[in-house]
């Protein structure tokens, strides 16, 4: 059982409804039986009012809408604003690139996946396209001998279908001579380099 | 005693050992690959298509449109990987093919064409083995010269021995086998 000198450290925490249970209730115990704690805690409940008469407590009264409304004003970090910017002008179209974001992730998917597959398809031109791709770049400044020569009823994009069908595959050429060309003999995809000669009588 | 049989285990595994490598050796000698350089003159004088072209014949027709062509030199050499062959053609050029390699059944050669001593053109090919390529551009008496390079790992044969190719693939087209 607790003595008065120790109930009347907790009586202003009791006053105030500060305490645990069970001192609480040590203390509800104690002042039944005490006139003296019992004056003290009648003091303290006393001079608590009186104090709250000369300070009334201010009025909450729309302070939450305060608070609210300047947190909104606010400045706001930049990338917060950027973000809110873009989702409000953009908003509509939000969905549209999220498709195409998937879009894009699908066909960068598709490519790396048909990676070997396109080599292959490009190496198949490659072996052979040497020919065609000097003869497709020298076409401008063949002169006209070697234009007569060309085999005329081949279009172009025949000519890069039977580069896959030669029968060789040239590495490298290198020649002083301008007006080199290269092109394969379209029934049996025979190579055909075009060596002219630079003094040549006008035809 | 021990040291001799030692000795005697160690020259056995020698012996053994430069035999399998003399053998390795022997098991592979260069392979001899032919050469073959048709000379030929295409020319617009309306003369026909020489007959001893055989069916290269039907190569020329395609690669180009002259109206008659005739057969003027052809030669053959022999050679090895690494080995250069010079041809002399017709008119003068200097024809040099050096086979480098053979490289998944197809010979990876080097060829250079020379007017006097200064290279008009030089190239590095892969050629199917009986495959052909065309060299041609030099004006020669009335007409053009058109150079038919041939290279084959096998026994020669001539092209008007070979059945005509059925349609245009990456098999060997008759008109392409060399001697």
């Amino acid at each position: 059982m607790s003595g008065c000198n120790e109930i009347g450290l907790m009586l202003g925490a009791f006053e105030d409804g500060e305490l645990e249970p069970h001192e609480m209730q040590e203390v509800a115990f104690h002042l039944a039986r005490c006139q003296a704690c019992t004056a003290e805690i009648s003091g303290i409940a006393t001079i608590g009012r009186e104090l709250r008469a000369i300070a009334p407590a201010p009025s909450l009264a729309g302070f939450a809408a305060k608070v609210k409304t300047r947190i909104d004003n606010l400045p706001a970090p930049l990338t917060a604003r950027i973000s809110r910017s873009i989702s409000r002008r953009f908003g509509a179209i939000g969905s549209g690139l999220a498709w195409g974001g998937a879009i894009a992730a699908v066909a960068a998917m598709a490519t790396l996946l048909m990676t070997p597959y396109a080599e292959r398809f490009t190496n198949q031109y490659n072996n052979a396209a040497p020919t065609v791709a000097m003869l497709a770049h020298d076409a401008a400044r063949v002169p006209d001998e070697i234009a007569k020569v060309l085999p005329e009823a081949i279009p172009a994009d025949d000519r890069a279908t039977l580069a896959g069908d030669s029968q060789a595959v040239i590495l490298r050429l290198e020649s002083e001579i301008p007006s080199v060309a290269v092109w394969n003999e379209p029934r049996t995809g025979t190579p055909v380099i075009w060596v002219p000669d630079q003094q040549q009588p006008q035809l | 005693m021990t040291v001799c049989f030692r000795s005697l285990t160690l020259l056995s595994a020698a012996i053994l050992a430069m035999g399998a490598c003399g053998r390795a050796y022997a098991g592979n000698p260069p392979r001899p690959i032919l050469i073959r350089v048709d000379s030929v003159l295409a020319a617009e004088s309306n003369e026909g298509i020489d007959p001893r072209l055989g069916q290269m014949r039907s190569m020329l027709q395609g690669a180009f449109s002259y109206t008659s062509y005739r057969l003027v030199n052809e030669q053959d050499q022999k050679t090895e990987c690494g080995k250069m062959l010079s041809f002399t053609l017709p008119g003068g050029r200097i024809l040099h093919v050096q086979p480098r390699a053979i490289d998944d059944g197809m010979i990876v050669m080097t060829i250079v064409l020379f007017e006097g001593a200064r290279p008009m053109m030089t190239t590095d090919l892969k050629l199917m083995d009986h495959g052909n390529i065309i060299v041609g551009g030099a004006h020669y008496q009335q007409g053009i010269l058109i150079i038919s390079i041939g290279a084959s790992t096998g026994s020669p044969i001539r092209p008007s021995e070979q059945p005509a190719p059925q349609q245009p693939s990456l098999a060997v087209p008759a008109s392409a086998i060399t001697r």
